[in-house]
């Protein structure tokens, strides 16, 4: 497989990952919690390094994860307790987290080599750097076969649990009430996110991940009358963004997660325009249908 | 030893013929502020049962702390001699409506079948036999036509039904709901009212939680007039009366506030 080639998988298989369970980050209303979760798996990333020696390892990626997923846990916890509201915890969290991980970094822990850059918006090209050769044969960036295993996991947890999550995100209350474990399914759901996350973190760093993971599926919710529907549809966006994300940094030499977050807003832009125009129209053909009033 | 132990049981049976659900001395707290204090309510099988009471008085915190969805301070509630986790199907719950959102990418007939999740495992999908459930329950409620509609499409009095019949597609034998009449429009209204009807019929019970003094005496046939505390509790009859009501609305017979409620005793 060629560099080029590999890296636009990546690219692709690196959107689906994330915009997959962003469908229901998106209905939960939950965005940001991915940019708390995508800033405190830092000190999880360093510390999983200095334990491993190796950015790829599944170690690394489940155990920063988990600190991930202490935003999620600590926030709600914070919450609890009453004495802050909206997502001030989250706020309150995140930042200690992420600038533990930047002290770690600075001081050459675990002499991991990140650069503020990378650790901001990732690089795409550097992360596929490493192949994969079989038999002499390069078979794409060791990293694209990460994002597909992290692929496959969210596709079997949204599978198997699509029911629960579907009704915990639409009424907790009522799910609660026949008897659906709705604290289970929260803190499932969040460890997956935080698991593609950290898994991403790479490709996209900690800022950009928010927009393969949000934008998509905010401009499915924007065509779909159905989840099925929306999650369709969100897999092509992300594709698409992908792809178009990729070439559009390929002519410019450009960062390729930036020209993808810039590919997913146009997108969005451009549907936004498109349903607003739509509903204008139709709105306009009743109006035009229905007799004139009588003066 | 054994005519012992069926004795005893066929004590606890009476028990659990005779009350739906019973509540011990319940207690709930937002933070610093007491929303509910030592409430003890009995629910007799078989009737429809209103909570009613001023804004702020703790109905829906009352009906939520039973279901376990809001953490008691203290207390304990049995549904038809025990707790809630060993009869979960027989319980059914109707939140209200302006609790969720309404621009959810779903239909209809998702949101009626969302009832039948509580029996199916994780993986277990909704089949033909829970569809054909859902559909009974659109039907009974008046929505059948609406089933593929998407939900932010509904007015206010279908998105009052179509919680109503996702309750119903559970077949719970004890109802809770939450204001179902809450913002609904005269038709929805009569629909409602038609179920509440049937359901009595059937000899399931129905806890509803209600703001409209005029409507009380026609749709329950037991009050529980609250406001913070249990202020009168037992058949329309004998609770819903004009003391009664004057306590738990805190108003004096200068007020007015009674005249309308020339029928009450």
């Amino acid at each position: 497989m060629t560099f080029v080639a590999g890296t636009a998988l990546l690219a692709v298989v690196t959107a689906l990952a994330c915009a997959l369970p962003g469908v229901f980050v998106v209905l939960r209303k939950d965005s940001m919690l991915v940019d708390a979760i995508s800033h405190a798996v830092l000190p999880g990333i360093v510390v999983g390094y200095f334990l491993t020696r190796d950015l790829e390892s599944p170690l690394l990626i489940v155990g920063a994860a988990l600190a991930g997923l202490l935003v999620a846990v600590g926030s709600e916890w914070l919450c609890r307790t009453g004495l802050l509201t909206g997502d001030a915890p989250q706020g309150l969290v995140f930042p200690a987290l992420f600038s533990a991980g930047v002290i770690l970094v600075t001081t050459n822990f675990a002499n991991i080599h990140l650069d503020t850059h990378a650790v901001l918006v990732g690089d795409l090209n550097l992360a596929a750097w490493d192949q994969l050769t079989v038999g002499g044969v390069s078979i794409g960036p060791t990293y694209l076969y990460v994002m597909l295993a992290v692929l496959g996991f969210d596709c079997a947890f949204l599978a198997v649990s699509y029911s629960r999550l579907k009704v915990t995100t639409f009424d907790p209350q009522f799910a609660a009430s026949v008897g659906v474990r709705t604290g289970v399914v929260n803190t499932a759901f969040m460890f997956v996110v935080s698991l593609t996350v950290t898994a991403a973190f790479h490709a996209a760093g900690a800022i950009l991940v928010i927009a393969l993971m949000i934008v998509p599926p905010a401009t499915a919710y924007l065509l779909s009358r159905r989840l099925p529907t929306m999650i369709m549809s969100t897999a092509v966006i992300a594709v698409t963004g992908a792809l178009a994300g990729f070439w559009l940094a390929y002519l410019l030499d450009a960062a390729t997660s930036a020209g993808m977050a810039v590919f997913f807003g146009l997108i969005f832009v451009a549907v936004h325009v498109a349903s607003r125009l739509a509903r204008h129209l139709r709105h306009r053909r009743r109006a035009g249908r229905t007799p004139a009033p009588v003066s | 030893m054994t005519i012992a132990s069926t004795s005893h049981e066929d004590v606890l049976a009476q028990g659990q013929a005779e009350y739906a659900c019973v509540t011990r001395n319940l207690s709930v707290a937002y933070r610093d502020e007491l929303i509910l204090r030592n409430v003890d309510l009995r629910v007799p099988r078989g009737v429809v049962m209103g909570v009613v009471g001023p804004n702020g008085a703790g109905k829906s915190t009352l009906i939520k702390a039973m279901l376990g969805l809001v953490k008691p301070l203290t207390g304990t509630t049995e549904f038809f001699g025990r707790p809630l986790a060993k009869v979960r199907q027989r319980v059914g719950y109707m939140p209200q409506s302006a609790t969720v959102d309404w621009d959810f990418p779903t239909t209809v007939q998702d949101v009626v079948l969302m009832g039948t999740y509580g029996s199916l495992g994780w993986l277990r999908r909704p089949g033909k036999a829970e569809r054909a459930r859902a559909m009974a329950a659109m039907a009974q409620t008046g929505i059948a036509d609406l089933a593929s509609r998407q939900i932010g499409e509904l007015s206010g009095g279908q998105r009052q039904r179509v919680f109503l019949a996702r309750a119903l597609v559970q077949s719970p034998d004890l109802f809770f709901m939450d204001e179902p009449f809450q913002g609904v429009d005269a038709k929805s209204q009569q629909a409602i009212v038609g179920v509440l009807h049937t359901l009595r019929e059937q000899g399931k019970t129905v806890v509803i939680v209600h703001h409209d003094l005029m409507t009380v005496r026609d749709y329950c046939d037991h009050v529980t007039l609250l406001n913070r505390r249990v202020v009168a509790s037992g058949p329309a009859a004998d609770a819903f009366t004009k003391e009664a009501i004057r306590t738990t609305y805190d108003v004096t017979d200068d007020d007015g506030f009674l005249d309308s409620l020339a029928f009450v005793s």
